[in-house]
């Protein structure tokens, strides 16, 4: 049982560094406060290492753990310098203007603390081998950014957000509880390879199914995904832009993660192409509506922040496209792996993603975030930094070749061939095509139009601007670098499914 | 001495370039592309800095040279093998196991073989020679733009070398993607000049069409030999197989993918070197600055697609009407484009057209079997182009953009043009083919093979035809602009630095003012003959000093400085010595009688197959003893009209046609020129009723463009637009609806959106979860 | 790949008397109130209580931050003891030299660190400053 301790260590790292961040934060000397975001950083960073040299887990995804934890301390440390400025603007103002420090209205150790809880969380999920496990580390990945939400701002609008982003959470989470107790109950194991064994002998069964099908729905809150999209664009454009940056990553990188682990146990056979017809369905089907919902109402929107949000709900749709594909058996190439195009794919989108919220981050007039398209008109021309950075990473969200996001959706694109979906692909290449219209409005506003003076200056926390620029500069380094992570994302993604003998706890999860 | 400098050491070859061993080569020959690479980083910096001098300039001329060295090195090191450099991994992919293993391997690395020590030596060379002109040519801008034409012009050496160098096509295609964008970029230099823009979208547009094709060909090269590397594909079993069919004439047992090959790879070579139909971009292309058309589209970028051909020889000679093809195109190419050529008053333009039909002489001259002709007029054009060009560019710079031939006149006698001229002289005489001149050997090589070649005689005296226009409306641009009575009219540039300091380029109607009037400077009327000198300069010191009128109407051209002249100097000494090349450099063991035939013959461009089988015409098969391999000629073959050894008849033949060429523009644009703008010309040209019109108009081609792609094109985005916003949008808004919608029914007594969102999702599920099981159970209950 | 008869609904009845029990539960509950509670009508009885004082000023009234505050600090220990006692309870049952009571005794450190921090937390932000 104390062996167990050994895949822990990055989540322990960020434990202890919540811990100290939480009391640093409020700190009445305002250097111990200012240090704040770097001693996150550097726990972080440890996390990364310990990541690196994690042993494999006892889950049905053994070799996962140090390419999603990595990923998730890297994507944690992108995201960080993008929080600076996020919450106690005026308070440290005041304090700069000599006002006492009161640490009851600072929120600065909370907001750094819930984002460490939120990070230790996500890494939690890629470690979990048991359904209490991994409810409780999706909560623990979820809890924190309901109140990320509400604190990063002081408009209602944000209040506003936090709440609905709270409840329907709630809601969600209180369906894929519902489905695991029912894969409790059809299974009599909690153990997530003990139920995958028990599926694989016996067939999954009625109450099975049901079990598989109800937590699918309620994950699909965390990926955003139809029918259990609706709040995203309120909350992505409640929030601040940082934490919206954050939302479109973690819980999405944690859901997916967590339906590996429910598709996986209802397995995908022996050729890969033998998921359960029903589940195959419901993928499917929630796919293409998520795809194309996404797209088509992004079309619509002429606030950024809700354009990239309901982006974000057509990506979860493209990513499902390799779920639905599956790891594809034995000595499957990455062209066929559905699951290591995800995980790469999410490293991609993540970084990408980040870029366009960290330039809409880094703008700022009297207070406020840039959020219009209006706002950020002739970008290039104006600040020419930041624009480049929009540019790059709207082109490669769009899946311009040959940036990033293009390789990502080749690696869904050929496996859904390769397992027989062509239909599936089809609409994704379509939905793509639509993206392009919206992606390619925000590149010309950002490249082509003249530039008016809307007031909008960069933020003077500078390290937004780095973080927008690291992302543009991400986005070109992992493409040159798109070949070792391939492969360590299909290495990530070896599925594993053990027999019921030899399935480590099987008593325990049995008698629980 | 330079013989032996000229002839590759260690020649013990086989006569199969495919079955020399691919070593590894010293990594320092990295330094050629990304020493140029560096050099347009270190512009990034200036303009990032604002730097106010030339320093871009001298950086990007020391980076050059030195990478010109490295090239030089590596030529002088090399001992006859092929070898690769690889600078890092790029695309490795592999997948499969056992007998289905399969790898798609396309590394950042560099394939040396005599070809690319070939291509490069003159490509970095003149892109040496070239930004040394250029610091002084673009000197107008420094400042502003200076440091963005250096850091695209190194760029551009840069993918010219990934172009030229790359070991694999993906290599290739990043290169040649990478020349067009710094095309793109530079022709669209003065960005704020409605036509440059539009010329740079053409440019790209058109390209983009063979690039289509070459990008189809890499795939099915893929598809079919399963590799992209070109060691790999040129060892390539398969490959042999094929060549050893096709050398027998056995075409039919080669699969109708690999014939597909070249002829999609020569859509891409078509396209890059300006060839028929896709010739349109590269006229335009001259709104460029000039030593950009200098270098990319006159030197080196519109040469790609020699090279491409000339690289993949082996893929061209497995389709009996590839070559064919490529040799019909480069004549008709040659032919048009002289002809419209003849008819232009633009000095640059017509030097574009005249590349245009130069670059056809070398498809014509791959097509019939003579890469080595090919090559070696590559090189010789090359300098002697770049050469006409940056002439040209002298012109347009020292007269404020003035470069209408009926408005210049006797240049030769204006102080300070000396070189020019002189330069201007040489280009001309090797562009025309006068005797003993480099261009007068190298298109006599590919000519002499147009008749050798069994079927290829009728391209072989429509070439004959072209080498006389050529040299009539080359030998009009010399007499008309630098020859007769001194007479010039300023262009609409503003010339004058104090004038520029604001990018004179960007405002069109800044420099309306000062040059409203053309300021003529003829001097005294028609009684003065052409032949007047003696009161040139009391002309001019009588001139010179502005008179009491308003100064600004004055108009001083301005000569050439140090760097230009310099430039200028080394090239005409370069296309001088060009024609030495065509003597030395010879190798017995390979049957080579010259320089450029020892480099193509130990590359992949060495061809292994007689010329009868190819489909020239028709006419099959038909035997011809005497001819080998690797084009040597065993024995003389005849001319079809003379008779006799065609290589030594081409001497007189070409020699005569090109003297008469001379004595025509000579007698219409000199000797029978009463005034500057009068000449014989024009009555000779109304007696072809409207044929100089249609020249003139570019026999209406772009027109024809545009009537047939572009305005189908516009119909079908009206049809489009209006289907879009019909159809589209109407679907666009109905899904927009259709939520809202849906919402309205699930919710009945909402109060507030949280609440409707949550029965959204409850509901959203439960529906879902009844489609599901309903397609389960309809999927499930058949399986 | 496994067949199943998706289509016949019967082994799911267990789950739908279960949803059936749950919504008859609460139905059952309000109806039964509604039906067996008395209704009595009237001025008294419309009043906030029954008897004693009548309210004076809005109920809506902003009460101090640390109210709430020290409300969650309770809970912290609060919650503290309920998992206490049960593994004070069992930990007797164990073999004190296995590694299994290290293992336990590890956890319940673990639990009260974090107790610890957060009380270090609540006390750093000031909450126990009572002005």
């Amino acid at each position: 049982m104390i062996e167990k301790l050994a895949i822990v260590w990055p989540e322990i790292i960020l434990f202890a560094t919540t811990c100290v961040v939480m009391l640093t934060g409020q700190w009445p000397v305002c250097a111990v406060r200012r240090m704040t975001p770097w001693l996150a950083a550097v726990g972080l960073i440890a996390a990364i290492g310990a990541a690196m040299a994690s042993p494999p887990s006892d889950g049905l995804y053994p070799d996962l753990v140090p390419y999603a934890k990595s990923l998730v301390g890297i994507m944690g440390l992108m995201i960080l310098p993008l929080l600076a400025g996020t919450v106690d603007r005026e308070l440290e103002a005041g304090v700069a203007r000599g006002e006492r420090f009161e640490p009851l209205r600072s929120n600065g150790a909370e907001f750094y603390a819930f984002f460490l809880f939120s990070l230790t969380g996500l890494m939690l999920v890629a470690s979990s081998d048991t359904l209490i496990w991994l409810f409780l580390a999706l909560e623990l990945t979820s809890l924190p950014t309901y109140m990320m939400v509400t604190l990063s701002s002081r408009s209602t609008r944000a209040h506003e957000a936090g709440v609905k982003y709270f409840f329907l959470g709630a809601l969600g989470a209180a369906i894929f509880l519902y489905g695991f107790t029912l894969l409790y109950g059809a299974t009599g194991s909690v153990n997530i390879p003990t139920i995958a064994a028990h599926f694989a002998e016996h067939g999954l069964g009625p109450i099975g199914l049901a079990g598989v099908l109800i937590s699918l729905i309620g994950l699909f809150f965390k990926i955003a995904a139809v029918p259990m999209h609706f709040y995203t664009p309120d909350v992505y454009q409640g929030a601040a832009s940082p934490v919206s940056a954050m939302l479109a990553f973690v819980p999405k990188m944690a859901g997916f993660m967590a339906i590996f682990m429910i598709v996986g146990s209802a397995g995908w056979g022996p050729d890969g192409t033998g998921l359960p017809v029903p589940v195959e369905a419901l993928l499917w089907v929630v796919a293409a509506m998520t795809m194309t919902v996404g797209n088509v109402l992004a079309l619509l929107q002429s606030s950024v922040k809700r354009m990239m949000a309901y982006s974000s709900i057509a990506h979860s749709g493209y990513m499902l496209v390799g779920v639905i594909a599956g790891p594809g058996g034995d000595g499957a190439s990455f062209w066929r792996n559905g699951l290591a195009a995800v995980l790469f794919y999410l490293l991609c989108y993540g970084v990408m993603n980040l870029g366009v919220f960290a330039v809409l981050a880094s703008l700022e007039r009297k207070g406020q975030e840039a959020d219009d398209i209006d706002d950020i008109r002739g970008l290039v021309r104006t600040h020419p930094p930041l624009g480049w950075s929009m540019v790059i990473c709207c082109l490669a969200l769009l899946g311009f070749p040959p940036l990033l996001g293009f390789i990502g959706k080749v690696g869904l694109i050929t496996s859904g061939i390769t397992s027989g979906h062509l239909a599936l692909v089809i609409i994704l290449a379509i939905n793509s095509a639509i993206a392009a219209l919206y992606y390619l409005r925000l590149v010309a506003a950002v490249y082509l139009e003249p530039a008016s003076d809307t007031g909008f200056r960069p933020s003077r926390y500078g390290s937004r601007q780095v973080a927008a620029l690291v992302s543009a500069g991400g986005v070109l380094v992992l493409l040159l670098m798109s070949n070792r992570l391939i492969t360590a994302a299909d290495d990530a993604s070896r599925y594993a499914p053990v027999a019921p003998e030899t399935a480590p706890y099987a008593e325990a999860g049995a008698n629980n | 001495m330079i013989a032996d400098l000229l002839t590759t050491p260690a020649l013990s070859m086989s006569t199969d370039a495919a079955s020399l061993s691919v070593g590894t080569g010293p990594s320092w020959v990295l330094l050629i592309p990304f020493l140029a690479l560096l050099g347009a980083a270190l512009c990034g910096v200036y303009a990032a800095l604002g730097v106010k001098t030339k320093a871009p300039a001298w950086t990007i001329v020391a980076l050059l040279a030195a990478s010109f060295a490295a090239t030089v090195a590596m030529w002088l090191g090399f001992d006859g093998n092929p070898y690769t450099v690889k600078a890092f991994d790029w695309i490795q992919v592999r997948w499969g196991e056992g007998t289905g293993a399969a790898a798609f391997i396309a590394n950042f690395s560099f394939y040396v073989d005599t070809l690319t020590i070939y291509w490069m030596l003159f490509v970095t060379g003149l892109a040496t020679l070239i930004a040394l002109y250029a610091s002084e040519y673009m000197s107008h801008d420094v400042g502003t733009g200076y440091s963005r034409f250096f850091a695209a012009f190194s760029l551009f050496v840069f993918s010219m070398a990934c172009l030229v160098m790359g070991d694999n096509f993906i290599m290739l295609y990043l290169g040649w993607e990478g020349v067009g964008l710094c095309s793109y970029l530079l022709i669209g230099y003065f960005y704020k000049k409605p036509s440059a823009v539009a010329a740079a979208k053409k440019a790209f547009i058109v390209n983009r069409i063979g690039d289509l094709g070459l990008a189809l060909g890499i795939y099915l090269i893929f598809v079919h030999f399963g590799t992209v590397e070109f060691a790999a594909l040129f060892a390539d079993a398969k490959l042999q197989g094929y060549l050893e069919a096709a050398k027998v004439g056995n075409f039919d047992d080669i699969p109708a993918m690999a014939k597909a090959i070249p002829l999609l790879l020569m859509v891409g070579a078509f396209g890059k070197s300006a060839q028929f139909p896709l010739y349109v971009w590269l006229p335009d292309a001259m709104e460029g600055p000039t030593p950009v058309s200098a270098l990319i589209h006159a030197a080196t970028m519109v040469t790609a697609g020699v090279y491409l051909i000339a690289r993949t020889y082996p893929l061209f000679l497995t389709s009996e009407i590839a070559l064919p093809i490529v040799a019909w195109i480069g004549t008709i190419t040659a032919l048009l484009a002289a002809t419209i050529g003849m008819a232009q008053f633009d000095i640059k333009r017509i030097m574009a057209y005249s590349t245009v039909s130069q670059l056809g002489y070398m498809f014509a001259g791959l097509g019939v079997l003579t890469p080595t002709g090919a090559a070696y007029h590559t090189l010789t054009h090359a300098f002697f182009k770049a050469l006409l060009f940056l002439c040209c560019g002298a012109v347009m710079h020292g007269f404020a953009g003035q470069l209408d031939l009926r408005k210049l006149s006797g240049l030769r006698k204006v102080p300070g043009w000396r070189w020019v001229t002189i330069g201007m002289l040489v280009g001309c005489l090797n562009l025309a083919g006068f005797p003993i001149t480099a261009g007068y050997f190298s298109k006599d090589t590919i000519l002499a093979e147009a008749f050798v070649t069994p079927g290829a005689s009728v391209i072989g005296f429509l070439l004959l035809l072209t080498a006389g226009l050529t040299a009539y409306y080359t030998f009009r641009v010399f007499f008309r602009v630098f020859m007769g009575p001194v007479h010039y009219e300023a262009g609409e540039e503003g010339h004058d630095h104090e004038h520029h300091d604001d990018h004179a380029h960007d405002t069109p109607g800044h420099h309306g003012d000062h040059e409203s009037e053309p300021h003529s400077v003829e001097s005294e009327p028609a009684s003065q003959g052409p032949e007047h000198t003696s009161s040139e300069e009391k002309h001019f010191a009588k001139h010179s000093p502005a008179p009491d009128k308003a100064k600004q109407h004055e108009f001083h051209p301005h000569a050439p400085g140090w760097a230009i002249n310099a430039v200028l100097i080394t090239l005409t000494a370069l296309s001088v010595l060009a024609s030495g090349l065509y003597f030395v450099g010879g190798n017995k063991d390979l049957h080579t009688k010259h320089y450029a035939g020892t480099m193509i013959a130990q590359s992949t461009a060495a061809y292994d197959t007689p010329y009868d089988k190819y489909a020239f015409k028709g006419e099959h098969a038909v035997a011809q003893p005497g001819v080998g391999p690797r084009g040597v000629i065993a024995e003389p073959l005849t001319m079809p009209i003379i008779g006799g050894d065609p290589h030594k008849m081409m001497y007189f033949v070409s020699g005569v046609i090109g003297l008469v060429g001379i004595a025509l523009a000579w007698w219409l644009h000199l000797a029978g020129r009463t005034t500057a703008a009068e000449c014989r010309m024009d009555k000779v040209a109304r007696m072809f009723g409207p044929i100089p019109k249609w020249a003139e108009h570019k026999w209406y081609v772009d027109e024809f463009y545009h009537a047939v792609f572009r305005m189908p094109l516009v119909i079908v985005s009206h049809l489009s637009h209006w289907f879009d916003k019909l159809v589209i949008d109407g679907l666009v808004n109905l899904f927009g609806l259709l939520p809202r919608v849906l919402g309205g029914l699930i919710r009945p007594s909402q109060s507030g959106a949280l609440q409707g969102y949550a029965a959204g999702m409850i509901g959203g599920a439960a529906v879902l979860l009844l489609v599901v099981l309903l397609i389960a159970a309809r999927i499930g209950g058949a399986a | 790949m496994t067949t199943l008869a998706y289509a016949d609904p019967s082994p799911y009845l267990p789950i739908f008397f279960m949803i059936l029990a749950a919504i008859g539960f609460a139905v059952l509950n309000i109806a039964g109130s509604f039906i067996l509670g008395p209704k009595r009508l009237g001025d008294r009885k419309g009043e906030t209580y029954e008897s004693g004082m009548t309210p004076i000023g809005t109920a809506r009234k902003r009460f101090n931050v640390r109210f709430y505050l020290i409300a969650m600090v309770f809970l912290v220990f609060d919650v503290e003891i309920i998992f206490l006692y049960p593994w004070a309870a069992t930990y007797t049952l164990l073999d004190p030299g296995s590694e299994q009571s290290l293992v336990w005794l590890g956890r319940i450190l673990f639990f009260l660190f974090t107790t610890v921090v957060a009380y270090l937390y609540g006390y750093r932000k000031g909450v126990f400053k009572f002005d």
